[in-house]
């Protein structure tokens, strides 16, 4: 009975258990089930925490800034002026590179070359026909350095000879509009005496010019100018030469000589405006020199007056205008009676006397067109010597001007000197090669 | 004596006073009116303005006046179109100024192209293609959008000489270029008709301003720029505008009308004139008004006015 009282509340025992453990026991399902309503109730959480903290995080940090706006398609206008400003910004950008590299190349240093061809072909009654060639001029130009610019313009002759006919350094920076010129150079004296020969407007240097101051009025020296800081336009030269002019074979270049040997010059030139069409520019010059060595030492003084007038109408100037041109030169010096003896060989004259002689030259011209301008020139010129009797020149010419770097002229000239009246006839041709500069001066 | 000090001391004041008046604004000098007229919108007040040119000249060749030089002499500021269009009589002009700070290697040298793309740049100098300008084709001026890109070079260089008034610069140059906007719309509204339509000029001065308005440049009466032409370059030119249909012939006022006339009448072409700078004509007082003016002229012409 006992083991089956036992064996009853055993198996009750069990069945109760068996109960039991089938109520908290999940089947593998259930807990599948349970185990997703736990995730899902975890994600839930973690949804609601990761919310909570961005609003704590909103709250505790300051607005981040508004997003920039959408740029709105910009107006036609406005998408030029964009452009432009771009470009602009690049060009500014690249500027100093394309400049730096343009500075790599050594030959961006070499002066600016330019080459005058000018020759001409002449009849003279009295001495035939020829093919002149007048001269070949080579100029350079360029700047030294801040202070200073320099120039030369070498010259080959008909004669197969080769000459410096200027080199010259020229301050650009001086103050109080101070400029000093140092070197070989054309003296500043009177107007077309500083002119090359193909620079002239008319075929041949005046006689005034030639037998007065020695053609060009070369010079190796010195010369200071002065722009006056007034209203209105003045200058003032002053200048210290070995000499003055090309041809002047008086003096020597090379020899030296005391300082009362020396030319001393002084120039004052002006402008008149008439109206905006009509100017005068107005020019005095003075050369002193002490003492001329084959003159007995006497002093020579050349003097100088030129005007000129122009007709420039601004809106036509290119091809309609007038200009008249005048010198008038006076020179007083000592000189041999009779004058130089021409034989070398002969003794030095001894007997000397003062003189004094003027000459004039006067032109006009005419703008008809963009290429032809007519003209007239006379000359006058009283011997030095007073041994023979004046010299006169009348010369129609017609210069026309094939391009800006080309020109023929045709000019008659009827000489009226002391034993020679002739007709003259010349046809030059003058041409420009590489770099050419209109100067101020010699406009 | 006491008086007479008094007096001199007075005097030196008035001098010193002018002086300081004198030296408040700053000297500009234009080579051309058009930079004139931009410079007095820019610079206002601020700015004492001349210019060179009056506008009725040719911009490559004004003639070179001793009056120039004192202006030059004085100023502080050199305004110039640059692209060596002022190549015949600047660089002498300057060369007797004898004022170190308006040569081109001085802050008072402003270039007004810099910022310009040039059109015609050529591929080899060389003097059978005629009077060229290494840069390209310089005359800029008669566009009115290069016009604003000359007014910003222009503002830039005046502020690198007067920083002290850069705001004002800017300030006027923003206005003046919001002005210049307005009118170009209007230009480029108005001138539509000029599309498509085919001209000759006696020189090349219309490039830029016919590529704004899309017209179309078929030679010039010059065989080359800077050249007069031949009988044959004419009768070449004639032969072109009948056979291209080209109705328009430009003189710019410089050039001679004798020319113009001939090859307009040949052709049966209508023959206008029109000014290449302010002040070209009396309808032309300002930068805008001179648009203005080439823009109805040729619109008139091109619409049987």
């Amino acid at each position: 009975m006992r083991s089956t009282i036992q064996a009853l509340v055993y198996g009750t025992v069990c069945l109760f258990s068996a109960h039991a453990f089938a109520q908290i026991t999940p089947t593998a399902e259930q807990l599948q089930r349970e185990l997703g309503i736990m995730k899902e109730q975890l994600r839930q959480m973690q949804e609601k925490i990761r919310q909570q903290e961005e609003a704590i995080e909103k709250l505790s940090t300051p607005p981040p800034p508004a997003p920039p706006p959408v740029p709105a398609p910009p107006a036609a206008g406005d998408r030029e002026q964009l452009k432009q400003e771009v470009r602009e910004e690049v060009l500014r950008d690249i500027q100093p590179q394309l400049a730096a590299a343009n500075k790599t190349f050594p030959s961006q240093f070499n002066p600016a070359i330019g080459l005058i061809i000018d020759t001409a072909f002449s009849h003279r009654d009295h001495g035939g026909e020829n093919f002149d060639f007048r001269a070949a001029e080579l100029g350079i130009s360029a700047s030294i350095d801040p202070f200073a610019r320099g120039y030369a313009i070498f010259s080959g002759s008909p004669d197969g000879g080769f000459s410096v006919e200027e080199a010259a350094i020229v301050t650009t920076s001086l103050p109080y509009n101070l400029t000093v010129k140092g070197g070989r150079f054309f003296a500043d004296f009177g107007r077309l005496s500083h002119f090359h020969d193909h620079e002239l407007p008319f075929v041949n240097r005046p006689v005034v010019l030639d037998r007065f101051i020695g053609g060009e009025s070369r010079a190796d020296g010195v010369e200071a100018s002065v722009l006056l800081p007034i209203e209105h336009y003045v200058t003032l030269t002053a200048g210290m030469y070995n000499k003055m002019g090309a041809e002047n074979d008086r003096v020597s270049d090379v020899v030296p000589r005391g300082i009362g040997a020396f030319t001393y010059l002084g120039r004052a030139a002006t402008f008149f405006s008439l109206s905006d069409a009509h100017s005068i520019d107005v020019g005095v010059s003075y050369a002193y020199t002490p003492k001329v060595e084959i003159e007995q030492n006497a002093e020579r003084h050349l003097g100088g007056i030129d005007i000129t007038y122009r007709f420039v109408p601004l809106g036509q100037a290119g091809y309609r205008g007038l200009v008249w041109g005048t010198e008038v030169l006076f020179n007083s010096e000592k000189r041999p009676i009779g004058g130089f003896p021409t034989d070398p060989t002969l003794p030095p004259p001894t007997d000397f006397r003062h003189r004094s002689a003027w000459g004039l030259y006067s032109y006009l011209e005419a703008r008809l067109s963009r290429r032809f301008y007519p003209g007239f020139l006379f000359d006058f010129a009283q011997d030095i010597d007073r041994a023979v009797g004046d010299t006169k020149a009348y010369s129609p010419y017609l210069t026309v001007w094939l391009s800006e770097f080309q020109r023929l002229r045709l000019q008659y000239t009827y000489l009226d000197a002391p034993g020679n009246h002739e007709n003259e006839l010349f046809l030059q041709w003058t041409a420009v090669l590489g770099s050419h500069v209109h100067g101020f001066r010699d406009r | 004596m006491k008086r007479f000090t008094l007096v001199s001391l007075s005097i030196m004041l008035m001098l010193l006073a002018s002086l300081t008046g004198a030296d408040a604004k700053l000297r500009v000098v234009a080579t051309i009116p058009d930079l004139a007229d931009m410079a007095r919108n820019i610079g206002g007040d601020l700015l004492e303005v001349k210019s060179l040119a009056t506008g009725v000249e040719d911009i490559h060749a004004v003639p070179m006046k001793p009056s120039f030089v004192i202006l030059l002499n004085r100023a502080d500021v050199l305004l110039l179109v640059g692209l060596e269009v002022e190549h015949a009589f600047l660089p002498a002009l300057l060369d007797a100024a004898r004022n170190p700070k308006i040569l081109p290697s001085a802050p008072g040298y402003i270039d007004c192209s810099i910022y310009v793309t040039p059109l015609e740049v050529p591929h080899s100098i060389d003097r059978t293609l005629g009077d060229q300008h290494p840069r390209g084709n310089p005359h800029i001026n008669l566009d009115p959008v290069a016009g604003k890109a000359m007014a910003r070079a222009m503002a830039d260089g005046l502020v690198r000489n007067d920083p002290e008034h850069e705001a004002t610069f800017k300030k006027n140059l923003a206005a003046y270029l919001a002005m210049l906007d307005t009118a170009i719309a209007r230009w480029q509204r108005e001138a539509m008709p000029l599309r498509g339509v085919k001209f000759i000029s006696y020189h090349p001065d219309l490039i830029y301003f016919a590529q704004r308005f899309g017209m179309e440049p078929a030679g010039t009466i010059e065989i080359r720029p800077g050249v007069d032409p031949t009988p044959s370059h004419i009768v070449a030119l004639e032969e072109r505008m009948q056979r291209e249909g080209v109705k328009l012939v430009v003189r710019e006022r410089h050039y001679p009308a004798g020319l113009a006339e001939t090859v307009a009448q040949r052709t049966g072409a209508k023959l206008i004139e029109l000014p290449v700078m302010v002040g070209g004509v009396p309808e032309a007082k300002d930068y805008v008004s001179f648009i203005d003016y080439n823009v109805r002229t040729m619109l008139k012409a091109v619409q049987g006015g």
